[in-house]
């Protein structure tokens, strides 16, 4: 089952990197999202059962995970969607750089959505126009930026593991 | 085919597992007992990996900022030989403030019972909102809703604490609000974060007058929980013309710099009277620099304007 390792492992790096070292970091706008780039380069090879699997486990990691201090199982949807839609693409034939990207950039700015939309329909105070689109703008630009070379290297890594199991 | 039908169906009932946590989680607010659970699991965890980066963040967070350093230093110099000129004069000034205190009983200030943290992660979900881990807990003495200040001002608050970790709601979050106090008057109002907008300070009293400058302390609510009084905040830096409103809008520029928290303190226990404005450094005369208009400035680690006094607040 070493592919379910790998992605425990992945996903869990992810989550610790992104609240110690990603967030403090004092970038223009916003942060990178790494959670979105693993989920999207592991659904792509898992396909859309485990993508939407790990999406919901990370998410509901990152939501439960502190100093995270909104209502639980926001992110959990939010990323259980996005581990869906882009396990889908898994057959895709032509899978070149740009195809990536634009999966990337998509999904990001799905994931901010999804995560706003619910929190608005809450009633969040947090959420309103200019820190959508902030959170939007940024998560995107920077996941694009990081994309070419995370996603090939966790694809990678998760084909040469073993698959969990062949439905 | 098989697959993308059975993957539908795991996605529907995670969705509404999702959906069924966020209903349940939605009433019980910050500090529900799987937040808990989260703090002692991965508080940490979160330490460690805050210990580990800390150094390579500021390295390369100092990277982007080795031009001003520079400056800064300079700065510095010259301020730390003019103020040695000064030492002369201040020590005739401090002889006599110690007579006048021991007449009046005032020997003490403010007597904060600080515990000191580290901050070991920041929060984002996707940068909605501003909050922060720092690595002291239950273990240490802290609560939930105490404040968190640090040498500059006002930090923010504590939110839900594991044995040996906290989530603090930081003064920028669009959630965070504290009573707050115009200095050298009784006028009171409240600040509330502008998230990645400017501060806003909002006072309780339509004909009271708010000037550009001035400075705002904490003030304390009942039980000292979860504000105690008295912590310096920021500086009005624009009145907002609010005609015909019951209340008056200020901006305010913070003194902490939320992009550069390392530091911080939980006060756990104040005296029950603090002096008024004692813990706001000597105003300076005349203001130095125009502040800058709408977002708060990640401020410097010398905040040019500010007297060398040290804050008494700031733990050894």
């Amino acid at each position: 089952m070493r592919r379910g390792v790998l992605a425990g492992v992945v996903l869990l790096t992810a989550l610790l990197l992104q609240a110690g070292v990603v967030n403090p970091l004092d970038l223009p706008v916003g942060h990178p999202d790494l959670l979105v780039l693993c989920v999207v380069a592991l659904a792509l090879v898992a396909g859309p059962t485990w993508g939407t699997v790990l999406g919901f486990t990370v998410g509901l990691a990152a939501d439960v995970l502190p100093p995270a201090d909104h209502a639980l199982g926001r992110l959990a949807m939010a990323y259980a969607l996005v581990g869906y839609a882009a396990g889908l693409l898994e057959d895709l034939e032509e899978r070149s750089v740009v195809t990536t990207v634009v999966v990337v950039a998509v999904a990001s700015g799905a994931v901010v959505l999804v995560f706003a939309g619910v929190g608005a329909l809450l009633g969040d105070a947090r959420v309103n126009a200019t820190s959508v689109a902030d959170s939007l703008i940024a998560t995107i630009l920077y996941d694009v930026i990081l994309a070419p070379f995370v996603v090939p290297l966790v694809s990678g890594a998760a084909r040469r593991a073993e698959p969990v199991t062949t439905y | 085919m098989r697959d993308s039908g059975r993957a539908r169906v795991v996605l529907a009932v995670l969705l509404l597992t999702a959906f069924t946590l966020i209903t349940l989680d939605y009433r019980s607010g910050s500090g529900g007992p799987l937040r808990r659970v989260a703090n002692a699991v991965f508080g940490p965890i979160e330490n460690a990996v805050g210990d580990v980066a800390r150094p390579i963040g500021s390295f390369f967070s100092s990277l982007g900022h080795l031009s001003s350093y520079k400056s800064d230093n300079a700065k510095l110099r010259k301020e730390v030989a003019a103020l040695r000129s000064q030492l002369r004069l201040t020590d005739a000034d401090r002889a006599r403030l110690d007579a006048e205190e021991k007449l009046l009983h005032l020997d003490q200030i403010a007597q904060f019972r600080i515990v000191a943290a580290h901050v070991s992660a920041v929060g984002g979900s996707l940068d909605f909102e501003s909050t922060a881990t720092i690595d002291v807990g239950s273990r240490d003495g802290i609560a939930p809703d105490m404040t968190v200040i640090d040498g500059d001002g006002l930090v923010g608050k504590t939110l839900s604490v594991g044995p040996t970790t906290t989530t603090v709601l930081l003064a920028n979050d669009v959630q965070f609000s504290a009573g707050a106090r115009l200095e050298s008057s009784q006028l009171i109002g409240h600040v509330d974060g502008g998230g990645r907008g400017p501060m806003t300070f909002t006072l309780l009293d339509s004909q009271g007058t708010v000037k550009v400058g001035t400075r705002l302390v904490t003030f304390g609510d009942i039980g000292q929980r979860p504000f105690v009084p008295e912590v310096p905040i920021g500086r009005i830096t624009r009145v907002v013309p609010t005609p015909g409103a019951l209340t008056r809008t200020a901006e305010v520029a913070p003194y902490v710099g939320f992009d550069s928290l390392d530091v911080v303190g939980v006060v756990v226990s104040a005296p029950r009277t603090i002096k008024r404005d004692s813990l706001l450094p000597p105003s300076p005369s005349p203001t130095p620099s125009t502040p800058p208009p709408s977002s708060p400035p990640s401020t410097p680690p010398a905040t040019p304007g500010k007297s060398p006094s040290p804050s008494p607040s700031r733990s050894g």
